[in-house]
């Protein structure tokens, strides 16, 4: 099994000299197995160029099945710009959670709607299904086994674990630690006021939700998670939603999971620190016998994982 | 008047290496008066480091004031309000003009941009800042910043996009991102927006080829912006709005390209340059 990194990048596109490196483009991560099947996960802005690689590579034929984290811009605001959507005999199958509020189709439809963007999503020529996902749900795409766990994040996000080949890859964006907010749909306005304990019901809803995001790292080969938030941001901004390196190193050594990826790096993160972040975290996973290796995602980035 | 480039860049941020040095962020353009105050010209990804750089002064006290100009709601002249970080702040004021057939309906249109399915901040209200917004009447100048704004709908997709004239004790800048006007050239009512401007940043997203290819794209190509500046007689015109794919190599190209058309099209007088993300000109 193949992952490529196209998008790295929470919030919204950097351009610039102090992302070159690392790259700028938000979220979008492609996994190819064995046998040829294209799972990708987020369509972020990254997701244009894997679009152009597809319509040379592959005469225009393209079969995606695109697993959607949540529907934040920076994770489908690439969508419009991926070219085989444009073009007949293609076919897309987006999946994402349920939500009792908004059909999935809706939320797209809605991103390429007049005044928004030129051309309405009807005019896609493309083969475009939607399926609607429940919290925990287990599924396959051909010989890629997919399951899921809900994550701690302003209106819900999911995890996704891919199996194929007889390995495997984690994808954990975005998410705050389980320890000091519950996320759920409600906008929270400010951190917790210092000292401040959780309701017990929101307490035992953390504990479970965690436990499900390392059963699903279990023994995993690859785990790509959301580590946006430096130690100094989470104690600023803990109710934005997003984890620090050291949350996502404990959950991986408990997983006993071989690897980790630092991703979703932060829009004002330059090159030059994300090294320091990723020598901080290698520095960390170091410190027990387990032997987790770190690596921090960049566009670009390709891991070989399993038997192909 | 100086103006400064905060996104050049057209449809979606381009970020890598090919395009470090004109600029990978998408539309937006700040314009200060020589008597003060600040406009500001679309909200693209450009937004945020120009919002990132207004915290230094006023805003960062929340003693700001802006008004934001919206040629239209293309995500590429949108996606950075959510991230203008000045928007955060109690205490700062923006006025927000833009093309819509009511104040009412151009709420609504940033409202869904900034919807729980999309963003976590929800509603305009959760952000901060004092905004009030307001529909322009293309027909009567308005008052901003101690400027005269007028504005005129280009062709572009299903809306248009409005072109704006901003003139401060005779002198003048014109902003026309987005406009495709056809084999046709540019209309009486744009070129009489265009008259005499001392700047014209306008819509260069093709060469003049690329142009003819995507032609039901609703753009201009270089030869479309040296016509609109010839027929306007403007003084200086900047290439604005170039497309994603674009490398800073063939960007430069198509500088060299423009110049070229100003010379035999009879524009020999009019300086020229290519929009730079970070640049600054004064008028």
């Amino acid at each position: 099994m193949r992952v490529r990194f196209w998008g790295v990048r929470g919030s919204l596109p950097v351009p610039g000299p102090k992302t070159e490196r690392y790259g700028g483009n938000t979220s979008c991560v492609e996994v190819r197995s064995g046998a040829g099947t294209r799972v990708v996960v987020d369509a972020g802005t990254g997701i244009r160029k894997l679009g152009k690689e597809l319509a040379e590579d592959e005469a225009g034929r393209s079969d995606v099945h695109l697993l959607i984290s949540h529907t934040h811009w920076d994770h489908i605001q690439g969508l419009p710009y991926f070219s085989p959507l444009y073009q007949r005999g293609n076919k897309l199958s987006v999946y994402a959670r349920k939500r009792d509020d908004l059909h999935l189709h809706a939320v797209f439809a809605s991103q390429t709607d007049d005044p928004y963007f030129p051309v309405p999503f009807a005019e896609a020529q493309a083969e475009i299904a939607f399926r609607e996902l429940s919290d925990a749900a287990k599924f396959e795409v051909a010989d890629v086994k997919v399951a899921c766990a809900r994550l701690n994040h302003p209106y819900i996000a999911t995890a996704y674990r891919l199996t194929a080949d007889g390995a495997s890859v984690v994808y954990v964006s975005d998410t705050a630690p389980f320890s000091d907010i519950l996320f759920e749909d409600e906008f929270v306005e400010r951190p917790p006021s210092p000292g401040a304990e959780l309701p017990a019901k929101d307490r035992q809803k953390l504990a479970k939700m965690r436990d499900g995001v390392v059963r699903l790292c279990q023994g995993a080969d690859l785990v790509v998670y959301d580590t946006m938030f430096t130690a100094e941001d989470y104690k600023r901004i803990p109710h934005y939603g997003h984890s620090r390196p050291s949350d996502a190193v404990d959950i991986c050594r408990e997983a006993g999971a071989r690897r980790l990826v630092l991703f979703h790096h932060a829009p004002e993160r330059s090159d030059v620190e994300i090294d320091g972040i990723l020598a901080d975290a290698r520095a960390l996973a170091a410190q027990d016998a387990a032997g987790l290796e770190v690596e921090a995602a960049y566009e670009g980035l390709e891991v070989e994982i399993g038997k192909r | 008047m100086e103006i400064a480039f905060w996104g050049v860049r057209g449809s979606i941020p381009a970020p890598g290496p090919a395009t470090v040095r004109y600029g990978g962020n998408t539309s937006c353009v700040s314009l200060r008066p020589a008597g003060g105050g600040l406009i500001v010209l679309d909200c693209g990804t450009g937004a945020r480091n120009l919002g990132m750089s207004l915290m230094e002064g006023a805003f960062g006290q929340g003693r700001g004031e802006a008004s934001i100009l919206l040629s239209h709601a293309h995500w590429d002249h949108i996606q950075g309000f959510p991230f203008f970080v000045p928007l955060y702040y109690p205490g700062n004021k923006f006025h927000i003009y833009g093309g819509a057939q009511s104040s009412a309906m151009l709420e609504g249109i940033l409202e869904g941009q900034m919807a729980p399915q999309y963003f976590p901040v929800q509603t305009l209200k959760n952000m901060g800042a004092g905004i009030d917004i307001a529909a322009i009447d293309e027909g009567k100048p308005i008052a901003v910043a101690g400027c005269t704004v007028r504005a005129r709908t280009n062709p572009h997709g299903r809306a248009g996009a409005l072109a704006f004239r901003i003139e401060e004790g005779g002198r003048s800048v014109v902003y026309a991102s987005d406009a495709g006007y056809g084999a046709g050239g540019p209309p009486a009512a744009s070129i009489e927006l265009y008259r005499g401007a001392d700047l014209l940043i306008h819509d260069s997203t093709y060469t003049p080829e690329d142009g003819q290819r995507y032609a039901n794209r609703g753009y201009s190509s270089v030869e479309d912006a040296v016509a609109a500046a010839i027929a306007g007689g403007v003084k200086r015109l900047v290439l604005f709005h170039y497309d994603q794919d674009y490398s800073d190599a063939e960007v430069d190209a198509l500088c060299a390209r423009a110049r070229r058309l100003l010379d035999e099209r009879g524009g020999r007088g009019i300086e020229l340059s290519g929009a730079i993300e970070g640049a600054t000109l004064k008028i």
